[in-house]
Formats: C-alpha cells, structure tokens, sequence
C-alpha cells in the first residue's frame, strides 16, 4: 500500500471540503491525509457484541419548544459583520449565468 | 503594584465589602500584570478600556456576591458582545460578535469583569495552542514549554496569577490537559450542565464550558455561577442548580475509586507522571479509600474514535465559515465556488484544513456507515463500560497528560501527535462525563503533573471532595513565581 494519496485523492478531499489547495500544500496533505485517513482505518477491526448507537451524551428527551417568537438579532446589527452588503441584503457573486 | 490579585476570592470580596479596595484597583493590578508577562502571549484580545468603565460602574453598586468585580478571562471561542472573538483563526479575526454566549451573561450578571480573551488553538484544534494564527501561549513554568491546549492561554494566565478565573472548553481534553501543563485546577462538567449556547462549536457532541482557576475551592464556586438549563441549548439539562462546594473538606474514608489499566500502561505514560500517581494513590489509601484497579472496554479505542466523530462534526459546523455572512472574505472572487474554496484555503490553517478535509471524507457517500456509524456504536459501548465501573466506585482516577509540558515547536508537522497527547483524556468526552484536573507534584524541570479525576454523570461535588483532599494533602506551591 502506498505511503500517499494521489494528487487527484487530495483534490477530491478538498473539494469535499471547500478548500482551496496550493501545489505545495498538495505536496504536504498527500502525506498527511493518508497518515490520519491509516490511524482511523484501525475502526474496521474493532469488534462489537452490540449495535446500539450513541450519538450524543444526552438522556433528557429533547422536546420541540413552543412556536412562539423570541428574541430577535437586530438586523443592522447582523449587517455590520457582513463583508460584502447592499443595504439589508447579503451580496455573493453571481451564482447563475444567464 | 499591589498584590490584591494574590489573595483568595473570599478575601477580595471581603476587602471589597469593607470598601477597603475598589474593583478598579483589581482590574488596573489585573492589567498591569499582564502588561509584565506580555511574554507569555496568554491573550488575543485585551479589553481595557471597558473593563475600568465597568469597575468604576461598580463603585455605586453593593457588593452582592463572591465574584462581584473580580477580573475574569474567557477563551476566544466563546462569544462576547462587541469585542472581538477569532477562534484564534484569520477567517475570525476581525469578527465583534452581536450577542454574548449565555455563561458570559452569566459572569456579567455578577459583576465580574472581562479583562479579555484568551489565546487556544485555532478553533479549539490541538494539544499545544501553538495551532493559534496569533501565535502560541508559553508555559509560566518554563517559558520554552507549551502551556497546553487547547485553552492554553487560559491555563497560563491562571498559572501566572495575571487573574484569578478563566473560562475555558473541552472536546477532547482542551481543558484538563493545559490545567496539568500549567499546574491550576481546570473541571470539564458533565456534558449538558453548562449551556454551549455562544461557545463557537467544534465537536458538538463533545464540547462543553467549564471553569479554571488557581485551587479547588474556587473551581467550585464559578461552576455554581455557570450551570442551569438554557433554552437556547437544547441539550443542556434541567438539572436543578447545586452548591458545587458542600462536599469539600469532608473525610475521603470509606472512597472506592477506579484506576483503569489503560491508564497507567508503562509505554503510553511516563515513569514520573506514573510516580506521582502511584504516591496519590497510597495517600488516598492511607486515608481509609479503596482503591483497585479495573479494565474499561473500548477505551483504548477512543483515540480512533474522537479523530472521526471530532473531525465529522467540525467538517460540518466548519461550513458555516463561508465568506458571505462574517468574518474574512477573499476579494473579488470569481464565482461562488472560487468565493468558498478561496476564503477557507486562505483563512484556516493547518491543523483545521486537514481535520475539515478528513472529517468531509468520513462522512461522505458509504463511509458515514463505515466510520461515522461504526464510532457512534463504539462510543455507546465505550459508555456503558465507564457506567459498569460506576456501579462499583465512586470515582475514577489517573493521570490527564502522558508527560508533562514540552518544548515549543515539537510535533507540529505530525497531523496524529495532537490526537496521542490527548490520549488519557478523550475518553471522558466520549461518554459525556465530568472530568478535572488538580495538580499533583512536579517532574524534571519542576513541571507540574496533573491528577486526573472522572466521575459519574452530574458528580462533580464528589470529585471536588477528593480533587480538595488531594489539594491540602499534598500542599503544594503553585505560584510559579514563588518557586522561581
């Protein structure tokens, strides 16, 4: 087994992702990707006599709250965060063409 | 400088009502020591300005608790409204989040003023905060040495007496771990006990607030201040609040208490951490406690299961850091795709890009059964095993950190070492338990080894009774500016 993932490997995890990756920091992950990809491979060979699932550590029943209205973020507020704005709207570069 | 900051909670809150002192006097010493330990980079961001106006407000208002006016730093994954909160990350800073997370309201509502916010690594991801794009937190202990992590920049301004309290918070060890490092007193609460409501999240499974400060007793006290249901967290419990303190200082007799084999394995933990254990562990029998040794199922595992459910939960939460709606956005992008890729490529680091990209990779197509599901089973069973245990002993001892501190620089191209220092302590969050850290002697280099106890589910009074045993047992000096 190779010590590396491919180039195209590393692509498709960034992709995965929404990362941008550098030649050189495809170079490094190559590498590094496989090492963490090896060390939680080590799962498959654990042995259970049991199925349940623990998804959180929680034993209270979450119950659904009233549907009422709460608090609310002051919009203005919210806006002075954003990085790119047109009065209350959120601007992002064109998704669609045409 | 005056040295009011050296006295214990209850004796400042005694100086205060006496009006003897001002809690500006607190907070300019508070400021003035950290000006003198700048060094230790134990803080992103200083709120000065704020924090006299707060303390001057002060001045009219009866002294009507313990923490009224007394310094206090947060970790800076915990939101603070209108002062700036970077997860110690590029993409966050520059990032003045509009709400407060509610255990800040919480210290608020007590008077207790925030000097700032505290170095960790970035976004929580590390065992050093040297994964911090500010840099990492030194060890007051030797200045060469990591303080930990990751709220290492709690741990060290704790240890270095610039304050008396700290918030920090816990996924796999973020707070027990730097508390060994640094030689302070750091809990991890039951997961649910304090609202995650405001804490920037990471593994939100896994992640919970907890308090860390300079001896037992006060540990206690800001734990009574930061628990309670929050509507806001819908798995934080209902619990009714409790005086986390009334146990302390009673008799340790009679004590049945667990060290699990995995826990003093010769080749994961080193001779003088296993020296120390060993000398608490004839204390505690000395004193009339029981103590055996047990085997937990499926903890040797956790390591391997923390990598999976950790990195799966970041890579989702992480998404939220998109470039649109706060914090750093790459200019003139072309397209979405280029808008997304470009801000998180450039705005995370190391350590968060490859747990992001793993963590996308195990919970895509069939590997969510393969990983994800199969580490969810694991950890049910890693639960029952440590509920077992509980039926048999009250508490379960051991150490928190394998070594104590070591050298700044080491491991930082090893993507598995951060998961290996945490080794002793991921096992707690797994399970969703309380677990602590109380200082238990020195090694080479007088660097301090930390004890770790775990208890059961909403235990943490009975951890505080033995964590306090231990504490005046053992007496030891923890300023290290008095051993210097």
């Amino acid at each position: 087994m190779s010590d590396r993932l491919t180039k195209q490997e590393v692509l498709h995890v960034a992709r995965l992702a929404r990362i941008n990756v550098t030649e050189e920091e495809i170079e490094k992950y190559q590498v590094q990707l496989k090492q963490l990809l090896d060390d939680v491979d080590k799962i498959k060979e654990v042995k259970l006599t049991n199925e349940d699932r623990l998804i959180a550590p929680v034993e209270e029943k979450t119950v659904c709250r009233e549907d009422e209205q709460g608090e609310m973020l002051d919009p203005e507020e919210i806006m002075k965060n954003v990085p790119s704005s047109n009065g209350n709207f959120v601007e992002v570069p064109v998704m669609i063409n045409e | 400088m005056s040295k009011y900051l050296d006295l214990s909670i209850v004796e400042i809150n005694k100086l205060l009502k006496e009006k003897k002192i001002k809690p500006l006097d607190l907070v300019l010493e508070a400021f003035d020591r950290i000006e003198e330990r700048k060094d230790l980079n134990a803080f992103i961001t200083l709120d000065k300005e704020r924090a006299i106006m707060k303390a001057k407000e002060l001045e009219d208002k009866e002294v009507d608790n313990l923490f009224f006016g007394i310094p206090i730093a947060v970790k800076d994954n915990i939101v603070t409204k209108d002062l700036r909160t970077t997860c110690a990350s590029h993409i966050l800073d520059n990032f003045i989040p509009i709400y407060d997370a509610t255990v800040v309201e919480k210290i608020n509502d007590c008077h207790m003023i925030i000097v700032g916010k505290t170095n960790m690594d970035e976004f929580a991801m590390g065992s050093t905060s040297q994964t911090s794009y500010f840099g990492a937190p030194h060890n007051p202990w030797d200045v060469q040495k990591v303080a930990g992590g990751s709220s290492g920049g709690s741990a060290a301004c704790i240890s270095a007496r610039l304050v008396p309290l700290a918030l920090g918070s816990d996924t796999g060890g973020s707070i027990r771990q730097p508390s060994s490092y640094c030689g302070i007193v750091g809990m991890k609460p039951t997961y649910g006990r304090v609202s995650r409501y405001g804490l920037v999240a990471f593994g939100s499974s896994l992640d919970q607030i907890g308090p860390m400060t300079r001896n037992v007793y006060e540990n206690a006290l800001l734990l009574n201040v930061l628990v309670g249901r929050d509507d806001r967290d819908l798995t934080s419990s209902h619990k009714e609040k409790e005086d986390f303190t009334r146990l302390i200082g009673e008799d340790i007799k009679g004590m049945r208490i667990a060290v699990p084999n995995f826990f003093v394995k010769e080749d994961i933990v080193s001779s003088e951490v296993l020296n120390k254990l060993h000398e608490v562990i004839e204390l505690l029998e000395k004193n009339g406690a029981t103590v055996e040794y047990v085997d937990i199922d499926y903890i040797e595992n956790a390591v391997t299961l923390y990598q999976i459910i950790a990195m799966g939960e970041a890579s989702s939460n992480l998404a939220r850091f998109d470039g649109v709606r706060y914090g750093y956005s790459v200019e003139d992008p072309k397209g979405i795709d280029e808008l997304y890729a470009l801000t998180r490529g450039n705005g995370f680091g190391d350590e968060v890009k490859r747990r992001i990209m793993v963590g996308s990779y195990l919970l895509s197509g069939e590997n969510a059964k393969i990983y994800y599901n199969k580490a969810l089973q694991i950890r049910e069973a890693i639960r029952e095993s440590f509920l077992k245990v509980f039926e048999k002993y009250d508490l379960i001892i051991g150490p928190n950190a394998t070594t104590t501190a070591y050298n700044l620089g080491e491991g930082l191209d090893d993507p598995l070492k951060t998961f290996l220092d945490d080794i002793l302590v991921i096992p707690v969050n797994m399970a969703g338990l309380p677990g602590m850290n109380v200082p238990m002697g020195f090694g080479e280099g007088h660097l301090p080894i930390g004890l770790q106890i775990i208890g059961n589910r909403f235990d943490e009074a009975l951890m505080y009774k033995l964590a306090s045993f231990v504490e005046k047992e053992l007496d030891l000096e923890l300023n290290p500016l008095e051993v210097r």
